[in-house]
């Protein structure tokens, strides 16, 4: 018990000498609480107009103040939350699964599903990301699954390298060949035991992939090739307050304070885990 | 060296090829062309026959990417349909505009960030490397579409001054084309300065921890010749390559930009010619930018070799 207790104690102090490590679990915990029950926050529907206090600045009543037709841009970057983080963390979470596991394909088996996808590779990696996405997005049309579908295909070579060159190590290594001169078969080799080892990499990944994503997934919000309205999102909120700049900047202003925010989180604690693997 | 020169071209054009035919296919894959854009509502079977008789539609899809492959080898990209102007005028025109934003925000943000980084890698664990620190960490985790605006709200209501609405070229008229560019670039720049410092910061305490640094210091030498004599050439490579990639990065981050502030660059002609289904326009215009891309990082690998000779064993 005192042993467990001193634990605590030590980690508490080692993160006190860490503030960024500190702000980025505090915005973290502060969003995931938001995006698993925003009734908490606000009681205000987001698509709720109120005409008589249209494009009204913070107040009071209406903490972010009101966009153009009177609706709270509080309560909509609060239920915009769930929509823009739910997006990001989807796509990701899809393309490392498409890029690990035919990674993990390549990498163990090669041949022709290497050849085949590192051809596919190559040609992901030679659009900038960001014009990938427009490209995807807008000629395929702007809609929810289009855009995960753009988020997915950019980070897809991210995920598949790691897993590639993690399988190709991997095989090289005592435990493969024993496993396999016990007579298992190779797919079983590569799901039970390779797939399992390249994991940790995969997974560490993420945090440094989930910033980028969501820069990437807000600007084509803000450029109408994302998330439509009038279902809130981070971009989209930002977008319908563009034309309104001069008069009324806080349609625009907080939902970027928004992405700002949760990008520094998970900034923030990717470096922790880095500096914590590093120690290792 | 020629021979791997050889072979990363051939590489190139390859992917360059294979980027081209999946264009092709994605802007034909999908409903609605640009002859139903251009009838809307009106149905009338006879004009689209013709219209589609005149973009050369009718006709099977290898022949027409054939077609247009051996245009664009040839340096011809077709007519756009919308404006009816040669794509490579069009495309040409709107490069210049996106390259020298790029070219001056890579500028801006290897004035900024590569000093930053330097100081704040020797200085590490210091007050000066907090600052730096944080301001990279911001940097990358502000929009920078939403960057742009603040600036664009900001120095109107601070300085009570706008920039110009029309794009001036510099052959125009420099003074008036840098107005219109100083804001698109430093938002632009915030970014790319950010991650240039924190990736020069890691560079640098890498190369502190090495052998020859630690000689140097041994030897009695001046920090500041250790600094410029042995670490910066020694991480030169590095940075080139980073400096590389940041021009890609910036590239893509152009799109967003100049459809804030109204740039007639790349990013708002494919923006404009993808709503449109200006297929010519949409193909010219990514063909340019993958190969853009394609070379930047042919570039890369060459220098590489030539800076590092260690590495033209491998």
């Amino acid at each position: 018990m005192s042993t467990t207790t001193s634990t605590m104690t030590r980690q508490l102090r080692r993160l006190s000498r860490q503030p960024g490590t500190v702000v980025g679990l505090v915005i973290s915990f502060i969003m995931l609480l938001i995006v698993a029950a925003p009734g908490l926050f606000t009681t205000v529907d987001p698509n709720e107009f109120d005409i008589m206090a249209v494009l009204s600045p913070p107040s009071r009543e209406h903490w972010f103040g009101t966009d153009d037709v009177g609706r709270d841009i509080y309560s909509r970057v609060i239920y915009g939350t769930r929509v823009t983080l739910g997006i990001v963390l989807g796509s990701i979470l899809l393309s490392a699964l498409l890029g690990g596991i035919l990674g993990l394909i390549s990498g163990f088996y090669g041949k022709a599903v290497d050849m085949v996808c590192g051809r596919a590779v190559d040609v992901v990696l030679s659009f900038p990301p960001f014009i990938l996405g427009v490209m995807i997005t807008g000629i395929l049309g702007p809609s929810t699954r289009n855009l995960v579908l753009a988020l997915a295909i950019i980070y897809f070579p991210t995920f598949f390298r790691i897993a590639r060159s993690g399988a190709m190590t991997e095989e090289t290594k005592v435990y493969v060949e024993a496993v396999r001169s016990m007579g298992y078969p190779r797919t079983r080799i590569l799901t039970r035991h390779v797939a399992r080892n390249v994991f940790p990499s995969l997974a560490a990944q993420f945090m440094v992939v989930f910033p980028l994503a969501l820069q990437i997934q807000a600007a084509l919000s803000f450029l109408g090739l994302g998330i439509q309205p009038p279902t809130p999102d981070w971009g989209n909120i930002l977008e319908s307050g563009k034309n309104f700049l001069l008069g009324a900047p806080w349609m625009s202003f907080f939902p970027g304070l928004a992405i700002l925010l949760a990008a520094l989180a998970t900034i923030l604690l990717g470096r922790a885990a880095q500096r914590a693997a590093d120690n290792q | 060296m020629l021979g791997m020169l050889t072979r990363r071209v051939a590489a190139s054009v390859v992917t360059a090829l294979l980027a081209s035919v999946v264009v092709f296919l994605l802007v034909r894959a999908v409903p609605g062309d640009v002859v139903q854009q251009m009838l809307g509502q009106t149905s009338d079977p006879a004009a689209e026959q013709a219209l589609r008789l005149f973009f050369g539609m009718d006709r099977p899809v290898h022949t027409q990417y054939f077609e247009w492959l051996g245009g664009a080898v040839r340096g011809d990209l077709g007519t756009a349909w919308v404006s009816g102007r040669d794509v490579l005028d069009l495309v040409g025109g709107a490069l210049f505009v996106t390259l020298e934003l790029t070219f001056l925000t890579l500028i801006l943000a290897t004035v900024v960030g590569v000093p930053l980084g330097l100081v704040a890698g020797i200085r590490e664990g210091k007050v000066i490397d907090s600052v730096v620190q944080s301001f990279s960490v911001i940097g990358l985790s502000t929009p920078i579409f939403w960057f742009g605006l603040l600036l664009l709200i900001g120095v109107s209501a601070v300085l009570g001054w706008s920039p110009p609405l029309s794009y001036e070229s510099p052959v125009q008229g420099l003074g008036a084309n840098l107005q219109v560019m100083v804001l698109p670039v430093l938002s632009l720049a915030l970014l790319q300065a950010a991650a240039y410092a924190q990736f020069v910061r890691q560079a640098v305490i890498s190369a502190v921890g090495e052998q020859y640094v630690v000689t140097a210091r041994a030897k009695g030498m001046p920090e500041r010749v250790v600094l410029f004599k042995h670490i910066l050439r020694n991480i030169l490579v590095q940075l080139i390559t980073f400096g590389g990639l940041l021009l890609i990065q910036i590239l893509g981050g152009a799109v967003v930009i100049e459809s804030i502030f109204g740039l007639p660059g790349l990013g708002r002609l494919l923006l404009t010619s993808i709503s449109a289904r200006d297929y010519p326009v949409v193909q010219g215009g990514l063909l340019v930018v993958v190969l853009m891309s394609l070379l930047v990082n042919l570039v890369i690998d060459v220098l590489y070799r030539v800076i590092d000779p260690r590495l033209k064993v491998g």
